[in-house]
């Protein structure tokens, strides 16, 4: 009568003396493919303040605040409000720089909410970013003006040689 | 003497396991006989359908993923599905290859939270446990496509996100041909089980005709022996291509809607190996501008989802943006029927009942 039970009984059976399916997280973790999105990452030195990243996102999630100095854009605020991420990875997808990337860090949980949200440019980064293009562009006036000059001093001698 | 007896009522959730979810019954009840039963979905409303009206289009893909999110391949599948029918956009090849693949590997993992749940439903909670062991490969075959378990994203209006991984097609391969051995298990320890045969036969009958008159989908209405799977009967995207039965059941009672899974799971498997052998070379994206933009109109699209027929309505107004949005859920459309199907049986008959429908609420709810 009670064949099938005895059946279902003898599979489990069976289960108790072959190896254990489960993994004892924390201890012992599984890895995770390249494709997941875990904790997002910032490259500040690549992103090159395109606002595409903004404007992929379905939630809003991204807040993108830039200055201008000397014509260049410099990011001074890429703040990333996780609790509202979902994760879909839109916004890395539009990147044309790959300056924001998800990492496999999945362990996100924090105790209080304002620690949730993720401010990545630091204002040194910022003070450095601005100087180098500073020095860039001072760099670039230089070498401009000794083209100049350059051109200058060639001139005549390339009037001669046209003469020729 | 004569003892006063009164109908009385019975809230069966929110809060509770067997409603898969947040869900409540309302059930009137003489004794343990049920009387009358009033569904209360919403409870997991969260407007979807309106979010997508202030979303681009490529923007409302992640959230299709939070509506039946037990299968979100499947409910990306619809909503681009009915973009594409608006733009006019081909799907290159592979790309509705890779779409079968996927859409068939979330179909069995839908199936086997149906199974595991209905037995645990049942009382048996080991079905649950092995069911969701199998479930975790198919996860991780996920997991490595599209870079998440239940929230994928993973398709894109007029392809799919990101090629196939290295080492996929092996796993996928793994996986389809230890399938059978998995569903014999299950077999032994759920379908044969007599506690489980004498809870489910015959309990809360079916009849063709009522199972059609509601507009029942999926394996609800094909354990009525109803021979509608739109992949049969109007094929989508490559299903023409793939031999595969429609599993039927007879009498259309629960056990039957257990079974259906089952035999469907199988077939699932079948349509994945196919699909894999026939795999052709080439781009998975079709020719679809950056900023999406379809012409001003309207299009309906149906898929045949793991609850039934999913279907998406986008009207669009030209915009970036879609005007409006409709999601034809199946887990919604099948509980029209529960107050019924409910009435005049026991108490834990409801439970059964219930679970047999296989709801999952992100969908009812949208
Ligand atoms: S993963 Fe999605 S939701 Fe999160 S920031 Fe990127 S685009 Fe926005
Ligand atoms: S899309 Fe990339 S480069 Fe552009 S602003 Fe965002 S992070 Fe920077």
């Amino acid at each position: 009568m009670a064949k099938g039970l005895i059946k279902g009984l003898g599979i489990t059976l069976k289960h108790f003396f072959k190896p254990k399916v489960t993994v004892q997280y924390p201890e012992q973790r599984l890895p995770l493919p390249d494709r997941f999105y875990g904790k997002p990452e910032f490259y500040y030195d690549k992103c090159i303040a395109c606002n595409m990243c903004v404007n992929a996102c379905p939630n809003r999630v991204i807040k993108l605040e830039t200055e201008t100095v000397d014509k260049k854009k410099v990011v001074t605020k890429y703040d990333f409000d996780q609790q509202y991420c979902l994760f879909c990875g839109l916004c890395e997808e539009a990147c044309p720089k790959d300056a924001i990337k998800f990492s496999k860090d999945f362990e996100l949980t924090r105790y209080n909410r304002p620690d949730i949200k993720i401010e990545f440019v630091q204002p040194d980064q910022v003070e450095r970013k601005k100087e180098e293009i500073k020095k860039a562009a001072a760099a670039k006036a230089a070498a401009e003006a000794a083209k100049a000059k350059e051109q200058e001093e060639q001139k005549p001698a390339d009037a001669g040689e046209e003469g020729s | 003497m004569t003892i006063k007896t009164e109908e009385f009522l019975l809230n069966l959730g929110p809060q509770h396991p067997s409603t898969h979810g947040v869900f409540r019954i309302i059930l009137t009840l003489d004794g343990e006989t049920v009387v009358k039963a009033v569904p209360v979905p919403g409870y997991l409303h969260r407007g979807i359908e309106k979010l997508a009206e202030s979303r681009t289009y490529t923007q409302v893909i992640p959230y299709t993923d939070r509506l039946d999110y037990l299968a979100g391949m499947l409910m990306n599948w619809g909503y681009v599905y009915a973009v594409e029918k608006l733009m006019n956009v081909e799907v290159p090849e592979r790309a509705e290859y890779i779409r079968v693949i996927v859409g068939e590997l979330a179909r069995i993992a839908s199936h086997l939270v149906a199974t595991g749940a209905y037995a645990a439903d049942i009382g048996g909670l080991t079905g649950f446990i092995y069911t969701f062991r199998d479930r975790e490969d198919i996860m991780d075959l996920l997991e490595m496509i599209s870079g998440a378990r239940l929230t994928p994203s993973y398709m894109r209006i007029g392809g799919v996100a990101a090629d196939i991984p290295d080492g996929f097609i092996e796993k996928c391969r793994r996986f389809i041909d230890y399938l059978p051995d998995a569903i014999e298990e299950y077999n032994g320890l759920i379908t044969g089980n007599e506690i489980f045969q004498a809870r489910t036969k015959n309990v809360a009958v079916l009849s063709a005709e009522k199972a059609i008159d509601m507009s029942l989908s999926g394996p609800v209405l094909r354990a009525s022996g109803v021979n509608y799977d739109l992949r049969k009967a109007r094929p989508y995207s490559v299903y023409d291509r793939f031999e595969f039965e429609v599993p039927l059941g007879t009498k259309g009672d629960c056990f039957d809607r257990y079974y259906v899974r089952l035999l469907e799971m199988e077939q699932s498997a079948k349509i994945i190996r196919q699909a894999l052998d026939q795999l052709p070379e080439g781009p998975i994206k079709g020719k679809v501008p950056k900023v999406i933009k379809p012409p001003k109109g309207e299009a309906y699209a149906e898929i045949e989802s793991s609850k039934g027929i999913m279907g998406t309505y986008v009207v669009s107004d030209g915009s970036t943006n879609p005007y409006r949005v409709h999601f034809r859920r199946p887990s919604f459309v099948n509980l029209g029927y529960l107050d019924e199907m409910l009435k005049g049986w026991k108490i834990a008959d409801v439970i059964a009942i219930l679970g047999s429908i296989d709801i999952v609420l992100g969908e009812v709810d949208a």
